[in-house]
């Protein structure tokens, strides 16, 4: 059942890069789901799955760009276990921490993104790619943990409209 | 062994991370045959699918708009072969009347026709042209079929007509082979009629009935119509004859007015 989860995670981004991401972005600013999946993934599994999890959630992230596939399941393995690292080691009980975490590591993520693809312009993109898209991800991650701990439901939503 | 079992479940993450650095090492330094194995397994089973997905609904969407477009294509298509359709009609009947000569003595004024008054049958209509065009009561109309009616009132920019199917209207006519004489009347649910002709006289099934001119309104020669059926009832002084009037009092059009030529 463990593995079927893990499966499902990937096959969400497999959707993500072919369907989702053009269609969420905001100019530069993109949905990194992959970075958001494994460091949510980090802060609830133990360590040894979580790695696992980002070396193949990085091959499939890359699988449009051969030449970086290692680079980029290399990148989100050492993310995943960054997380897990930090997890130990910080009290992140809280959502503000959770954010935090994410808000970082996405960042991080898109940042040596951009040095692995080696942009031009790079420092115009770490304003209007890496940290925009950094902060987007961070808001879809806010969306899921209002949705896990229950603070926003479908019912309410729904008493919205 | 337990030793080694201790080691090797102290440093076990350490194992397995040692394992994904290799694995993203060799990917990295393998070439690109084995980053494109790997590439190429992860796009099939990982973005097939939802690329086909994707797929699927652009083109959907393509086949949609083109649907649209073929529809209002189809409809402006509809609209245009109606309007050639009426063209077509139009034509043929202006075909027919560019054959079609005045009596003698008369000239022919085109006229439309604006409206028909009537229940079920043709009583009345309503011309295009008045007074201001010299048309006057009681000038015959007709078509390239035959006679219509007669003017009744005028207006400066129109004219009503009496039509051959009002129950009022009588022609002087005669039949075009014998010569006999008699009067064509419309006769509500029977239809035209050959009135006040003799029950000896010489008539039969087709023949051509035109005005006589007696009547001192419609011009003689005009073609009123042909005999539908006859009827000499005994012990009665004339025949019962029905007449096929020659115009479709029902599809009025393009008329002429017989208007006397001036010397």
């Amino acid at each position: 059942m463990k593995i079927i989860a893990y499966i499902f995670y990937l096959l969400l981004i497999g959707l993500h890069m072919v369907i989702v991401r053009d269609v969420t972005s905001l100019l530069d600013a993109v949905i990194n789901l992959p970075a958001c999946l494994v460091l949510l993934v980090a802060l609830y599994k133990d360590e040894v799955p979580v790695t696992w999890f980002g070396f193949l959630a990085g091959l499939v992230a890359a699988a449009g760009t051969p030449s970086r596939l290692g680079w980029y399941a290399l990148l989100m393995a050492v993310l995943a276990l960054a997380a897990c690292f930090v997890k130990e080691r910080l009290n992140l009980d809280s959502l503000k921490a959770k954010l935090l975490l994410v808000l970082g590591g996405v960042f991080i993520h898109n940042v040596v993104s951009l040095i692995i693809n080696g942009a031009d312009g790079f420092m115009l993109l770490l304003a209007t790619s890496a940290l925009t898209g950094a902060v987007y991800t961070t808001l879809v991650a806010w969306l899921f943990f209002l949705f896990k701990e229950g603070k926003l439901t479908v019912e309410k939503i729904k008493s919205i409209f | 062994m337990r030793w080694i079992s201790n080691l090797f479940s102290r440093y076990w993450r350490n194992v397995h991370f040692i394992s994904v650095f290799l694995l993203s090492l060799i990917l990295i330094l393998g070439g690109g045959r084995v980053t494109s194995l790997v590439s190429g397994a992860a796009t099939a089973v990982f973005y097939t699918p939802f690329a086909e997905v994707k797929n699927t609904v652009v083109a959907l969407s393509m086949v949609n708009t083109e649907n649209r477009r073929l529809q209002l294509a189809l409809v402006e298509a509809t609209a245009k072969v109606v309007q050639l359709e009426e063209m077509e009609g139009e034509n043929a009947r202006l075909r027919a009347i560019l054959g079609f000569t005045p009596p003698e003595l008369y000239t022919l004024l085109p006229a439309e026709v604006i409206s028909v008054s009537g229940d079920h049958v043709s009583l009345a209509a309503v011309i295009n042209r008045g007074s201001s065009d010299s048309v006057a009561v009681d000038q015959p109309l007709i078509n390239e079929q035959g006679l219509i009616g007669r003017v009744v009132s005028v207006a400066p920019n129109s004219a009503t007509v009496q039509l051959l199917t009002d129950p009022t209207a009588r022609v002087a006519v005669r039949v075009a082979d014998s010569r006999e004489m008699g009067i064509a009347k419309y006769q509500i649910g029977t239809g035209m009629i050959l009135d006040n002709f003799p029950i000896q006289g010489s008539i039969k099934e087709g023949d051509l009935i035109i005005s006589s001119g007696l009547g001192g309104i419609y011009p003689p020669g005009l073609v009123v119509g042909t005999v539908l059926s006859v009827e000499r009832p005994e012990e009665e002084p004339f025949c019962r004859i029905r007449l096929q009037p020659a115009a479709n009092f029902n599809s009025l059009e393009e008329l002429f007015i017989l208007m006397v030529a001036e010397p």
